[in-house]
């Protein structure tokens, strides 16, 4: 998929366009508005990454220009400016999300893929763990026939690690991802270890779960080759 | 009580004293008129008295030698004329008040005693008019004075009521206008159409005051944007660039620990601006109050949300009120904060074992929300401290920026709520949320 990365922090840019790259996705940059105002005229894009303080052009004015040469580019609004007005008006003006700075790049993924499967219509259906079966649409994760009985946090809390799997997720970014932007300075790793701990208990009261990783002095991990195995020791 | 109802109620107080004054000073003063008036009647008299005697002589009013005295009175006995023989060294001239007897009746007499010589012999002429004939002008006019000045106090105190309400309009004007404003922007900035230089410069003054006011307002608002953009855009570099090495595959254990810890204190800048920026925000109005909630709702959901936690810490939050409150105006997103802020931070200070309770009631038409812990307690002195910003009181607990009680604080003030903070040393400590009045 082509990413347009619109943003005059260079280094920020940069930082960006090197994860997506790794993440298989084709990316351009464009470090002033009047350069990206340009590189969508001709170009076709499926994502525009778009900070809307940009020195040199108001961010909302590239909204309003691209939906009018009718691309496709679906538009993620990055920004510091907390302020509300600006979530409105840029996602009246058509922005599908909306993500302030700073922000985790496996968050801005999970942005990407969820605007994604909604453009192109892909309905998740079910992914295999070892023993469980996560039913996405339903939000239910199953063993064998037995549901296993997780509270809406838990849930959100392994969809997440799944969605990322292989990658190792630190608990901040874990936290921002289920709590959002908390208002307050109520950050705690305590909250993701009680989490994963009583998650960790409900999978094994059905199944072993060593997918599940602790990654020492890190964060967690679910690791796609030992559900894999786990599931192939499974059949065989 | 409204500067007109003062006015016209000074005006009525001054004129009940004045009109009072007169009525105590005027009997005396319509007392000396009519005896300057009467004595000079009865000195009028005594002269054409006189001036008849020089024409006719004496002898026509003294008829015979057997009698030495003259009298005449007029039919209703008001005025007497009297003429009698006196010594001759007795020298008579003055006008006094004075009883006579006529006809076996006593009455009092205003009398001019006039004594002149005559062929040798001295005669003391009197000229009288009784009393009580004076007096019944004087209680006339007094009785008509009094009417006529009730009437006029009674008048001029209504249309004094008129004339300051009509008068003092503008002023109501420009009151109604501070009553109803919330916030500068939303001062109604019309002009107030008066004719009285005293308003308009009132009201000038205040308009320009408020744009003063709106127009800083508004600079710092822009000033917070500013800051957060400066502030959070080189914290985002450095957390995306830390976040891609992290993602590097075959990175050794001891580097990704202290790649993570490296991110941990970055995450504390950002929650730090993050706060700031939330304070600075509340501060300068860019929050709306306009959604109406369930204070129990919202308080269930932190309860859900921090039970997990408290659980696994073996501490206990009781929450079996069924008391609640629909809280309009209010910022959902705020309020939640700041419930939550107070309540995780009784679950990190309470040890194993610990009981946090939350109840709800009404007093006297406030609705109050209790939290109180079982914990260590607070002194005087950290309570006192207990809502400026980071000011920890357990400095060694790591995380947070030791600025969530003042964030509840602000979002306390913001929706008029007032906190009560008591504590027992040993025995726990009770934040009381105390709501404003439901009118």
């Amino acid at each position: 998929m082509n990413v347009l990365i619109v943003e005059d922090e260079k280094s920020l840019a940069d930082e960006i366009a090197h994860f997506l790259k790794s993440e298989n996705f084709l990316c351009d940059i464009s470090y002033t508005g009047l350069d990206a105002s340009e590189k969508i005229a001709i170009n076709l894009y499926d994502f525009i990454l778009l900070d809307l303080g940009l020195p040199d052009y108001n961010g909302l004015d590239l909204i309003v220009e691209a939906k009018k040469t009718s691309t496709e580019a679906s538009f993620i609004i990055i920004t510091a400016r907390g302020a509300v007005e600006d979530k409105v008006k840029g996602l009246d003006l058509g922005a599908d999300d909306y993500l302030a700075k700073p922000f985790a790049l496996v968050e801005l993924l999970s942005r990407i893929n969820a605007v994604a499967r909604r453009k192109f219509k892909v309905t998740d259906s079910e992914i295999i763990l070892g023993e469980f079966i996560m039913n996405v649409p339903s939000r239910k994760l199953l063993a064998g026939n037995a549901e296993v009985d997780l509270t809406k946090k838990e849930y959100d809390l392994l969809q997440y690690l799944v969605l990322n799997s292989n990658k190792v997720l630190t608990r901040h970014q874990l936290y921002e991802h289920i709590w959002g932007n908390m208002l307050d300075d109520q950050y705690d790793s305590n909250f993701i270890d009680v989490h994963i701990k009583n998650l960790r208990k409900k999978l094994n009261f059905h199944a072993p779960a060593h997918w599940l990783e602790t990654v020492r002095g890190v964060g967690y991990r679910v690791s796609r080759e030992k559900w894999v195995i786990s599931k192939d020791h499974d059949e065989t | 009580m409204k500067l007109k109802l003062k006015l016209s109620l000074f005006n009525l107080l001054s004129k009940l004293a004045f009109t009072g004054l007169f009525l105590i000073l005027m009997p005396f003063i319509i007392e000396r008129i009519n005896l300057s008036q009467v004595d000079k009647d009865l000195i009028q008299k005594r002269e054409l008295v006189i001036s008849q005697i020089s024409e006719i002589g004496i002898e026509p009013f003294m008829i015979s030698d057997s009698s030495d005295a003259f009298g005449s009175y007029n039919i209703l006995k008001e005025e007497f004329i009297s003429l009698e023989r006196i010594d001759l060294n007795e020298n008579w001239n003055f006008i006094e008040v004075t009883p006579r007897i006529i006809e076996g009746e006593e009455i009092e007499y205003r009398v001019l005693n006039y004594s002149f010589l005559i062929d040798g012999q001295m005669y003391l002429l009197e000229v009288g008019r009784s009393v009580s004939s004076i007096g019944v002008t004087a209680g006339n006019i007094r009785k008509v004075m009094l009417i006529f000045l009730i009437f006029i106090i009674v008048i001029s105190f209504v249309t004094d009521l008129q004339y300051n309400h009509f008068l003092l309009r503008p002023l109501d004007k420009i009151t109604g206008k501070l009553k109803k404003i919330g916030e500068p922007s939303s001062f109604d900035k019309t002009h107030v159409d008066t004719t009285t230089t005293d308003f308009l410069q009132l009201d000038i003054a205040l308009r320009e005051l408020m744009e003063h006011i709106d127009l800083l307002f508004k600079k710092e608002k822009e000033i917070t944007v500013n800051i957060s953009h400066e502030l959070l855009t080189p914290v985002s570099v450095l957390r995306s660039k830390l976040e891609n090495l992290l993602l590097k595959d075959d990175l050794d254990p001891e580097i990704s620990e202290k790649i993570e810890e490296s991110l941990k204190t970055l995450h504390r800048l950002q929650s730090l601006v993050d706060s700031l920026l939330l304070i600075a925000r509340i501060e300068s109005r860019q929050y709306l109050r306009e959604e109406s909630i369930s204070i129990r709702e919202v308080l269930k959901e932190i309860v859900e949300e921090l039970n997990p936690i408290a659980q696994d810490a073996g501490i206990d939050i009781r929450y079996d009120s069924d008391t609640d409150h629909k809280f309009i105006k209010a910022n959902r997103i705020l309020l939640f904060s700041m419930f939550y802020n107070v309540i995780n931070n009784a679950v990190k200070h309470s040890s194993c074992s610990g009981i946090i309770n939350i109840d709800c009631l009404f007093n006297k038409n406030k609705f109050i929300v209790n939290i109180s812990d079982s914990g260590i307690g607070l002194s005087i002195e950290q309570i006192s401290t207990l809502f400026a910003r980071f000011k920890m009181r357990n400095q060694n607990s790591g995380e947070g920026t030791g600025i969530g009680l003042a964030i509840a604080k602000t979002i306390a003030d913001f929706h008029r709520i007032d906190i009560h903070v008591t504590s027992n040393s040993g025995k726990g400590t009770n934040f009381s949320f105390i709501f404003p009045e439901i009118s």
